[in-house]
């Protein structure tokens, strides 16, 4: 007796075709989309989706979770500082504490239990798909994002001319990272004008890059390390606390401008 | 430098403290007892923060004014740039009390234009205001021409940043040196605390239970410019010495934690009559 009932080659075709295709079809038009499917984009998309907002996670990778797999130097243990073990509590990530105030969990585990919280909660993720463009509408305000297969970007244009598609949004995430493709694409544009990282000495940078974590542009908030690069923030380590505070605080205020704005 | 024989008929009559963004512990009180205790007919009076003065109709107009006066380029005397949309909203909220200040730095000078609308007795001498804040402070020195961080701008009113306490004034060389190795060698935020643990002492640090008594002096120094438009003293063991080094900062302000002969005695003659000299 086989282990797996029978199936036919093409009905597996037709299956993923036609999942795929209707869920296409619904990213099309979205509350919320994420530029970045690292911890801060991960930890906005589950907040935003936990309350019912439609939230759609555009990722380059294959995999979701950025650099929260490992810690620094290539160690996959991830510190976190108070207050933000709370977050580990809520999605149930064990973890120890080192001394007080400071705990440990492996980094394995902590994405891994992320990206399935950011999941269950319901936010769709794509992919292996990469932000390409803005769609901007009145008063040059951020409405969507235009995306394309990141294969597509690694090949010569003569043998790719792959045109992108556009995805309508009520407002963009830029969770990027260090790039910060959003805000740079509007950079590009004329509309906005990033100072680049702080050069002067700052210990304390990470309650700043919490606390900025927000509207950038209208139509477009910022979380974790874009904000560095937005408001030219001095550049911290791997500090994934804040990344989870910072996705927080940008999902607090996407979703005080939905409601607001209904 | 000899202190100003040369006396008008202004007497400083009251000092205002306002209290930074967010206030904590009994700094200030320490601070008051101070004063009150060298300047005994002073009013010294501890006041809420004075962005929490703001008018409603003004909130709008000081964010974008906080938002422009941040420095971007150190190397750049006048920081001339149009503020985002984001600092902005994000200066609205720290107003507001909705998000902590903190990792930008302020051009000192243009923040204290700024803070002199909101002064209630900026229009007599015979009141010295000294702010207060958790924001970074920085002026432009033409000795190399960047902008530095600073402990206090003394001014008409003379602002006094409690985190420029800790991240002004440099530390021990041999720290900077430990702590770029350890960064290369990829050491995480917490071996970076731990280095400092083993600097205990050398430089004041976040939470450290000296800043009372570095604000003291920092105080002081901001009343003596009111006074005579000269805050400062070359003694390394004089409270008024302006610091550049923690170490410096350690040794006026809490090893000596004294004046040096001649500003204890100007302070006794200005103490009893606190005429402005100048």
């Amino acid at each position: 007796m086989p282990i797996f009932e029978k199936s036919s080659e093409s009905s597996i075709t037709r299956a993923i075709i036609s999942q795929f295709a209707k869920d296409m079809e619904g990213f099309a038009e979205t509350d919320v989309i994420v530029i970045g499917g690292g911890p801060s984009g991960l930890m906005a998309a589950r907040d935003l989706a936990l309350k019912k907002v439609k939230v759609l996670i555009v990722e380059r990778n294959n995999y979701l979770g950025g650099g929260f797999w490992i810690g620094g130097f290539l160690m996959n243990t991830i510190t976190v500082r108070a207050p933000a073990q709370k977050i580990l509590d809520e999605l149930d990530i064990k973890y120890k504490m080192f001394e007080k105030g400071l705990y440990v969990t492996p980094g394995p585990l902590a994405c891994s239990k992320l990206i399935a919280a950011a999941c269950e909660a319901g936010v769709s993720i794509l992919n292996m798909a990469q932000f390409d463009d803005v769609v901007l509408r009145e008063k040059n305000r951020v409405a969507g994002a235009v995306v394309n297969w990141t294969p597509v970007s690694a090949l010569p244009r003569q043998i790719t001319c792959v045109d992108p598609v556009a995805l309508e949004s009520k407002l963009v995430i830029d969770a990027s990272g260090h790039d910060a493709m959003v805000v740079k694409k509007l950079e590009e544009r004329g509309l906005i004008k990033t100072p680049g990282f702080g050069a002067m000495w700052i210990e304390k940078s990470e309650d700043a890059v919490v606390e900025h974590s927000g509207f950038a542009h209208p139509g477009l908030v910022v979380i974790g390390m874009a904000v560095s690069t937005t408001f030219g923030l001095p550049r911290m380590g791997p500090t994934f606390g804040s990344m989870l505070l910072s996705g927080r605080q940008g999902a607090k205020v996407a979703y005080d401008y939905l409601k607001k704005n209904k | 430098m000899t202190i100003s024989r040369r006396t008008s008929k202004t007497r400083l009559r009251k000092v205002r403290l306002y209290s930074s963004e967010n206030p904590g512990g009994s700094d200030l009180r320490k601070v008051k007892l101070y004063l009150e205790k060298l300047f005994p007919s002073l009013d010294v009076q501890i006041l809420p923060s004075i962005f929490g003065s703001i008018k409603k109709s003004e909130l709008q107009a000081v964010a974008y004014a906080l938002a422009s006066a941040r420095v971007k380029d150190p190397d750049v005397q006048e920081q001339s740039h149009e503020p985002l949309f984001g600092e902005v909203d994000y200066e609205l909220r720290t107003i507001q009390g909705k998000a902590r200040v903190g990792g930008v730095v302020y051009e000192g000078r243009r923040l204290r234009e700024l803070l002199i609308g909101f002064l209630s007795g900026r229009r007599t001498l015979s009141i010295a205001s000294v702010v207060f804040t958790d924001r970074l402070i920085s002026t432009f020195s033409r000795d190399d021409m960047r902008h530095h961080l600073r402990t206090i701008v003394c001014g008409f009113p003379s602002i006094v940043s409690k985190p420029g306490v800790v991240e002004a004034p440099a530390k021990p060389r041999e720290f900077y040196i430990l702590k770029q190795q350890m960064e290369l060698e990829g050491a995480s935020e917490y071996g970076i605390e731990r280095l400092k643990s083993s600097f205990k002492g050398r430089f004041v640090d976040f939470g450290d239970p000296r800043l009372a008594e570095v604000l003291r002096g920092l105080t002081l120094q901001a009343i003596m410019y009111h006074l005579t438009l000269d805050p400062f003293c070359d003694d390394r063991d004089c409270r008024l010495f302006n610091s550049h080094r923690q170490e410096e900062l350690v040794r006026a302000q809490i090893t000596s934690g004294e004046l040096c002969s001649r500003h204890t005695n100007a302070l006794e003659e200005l103490g009893r009559k606190p005429l402005l000299r100048w």
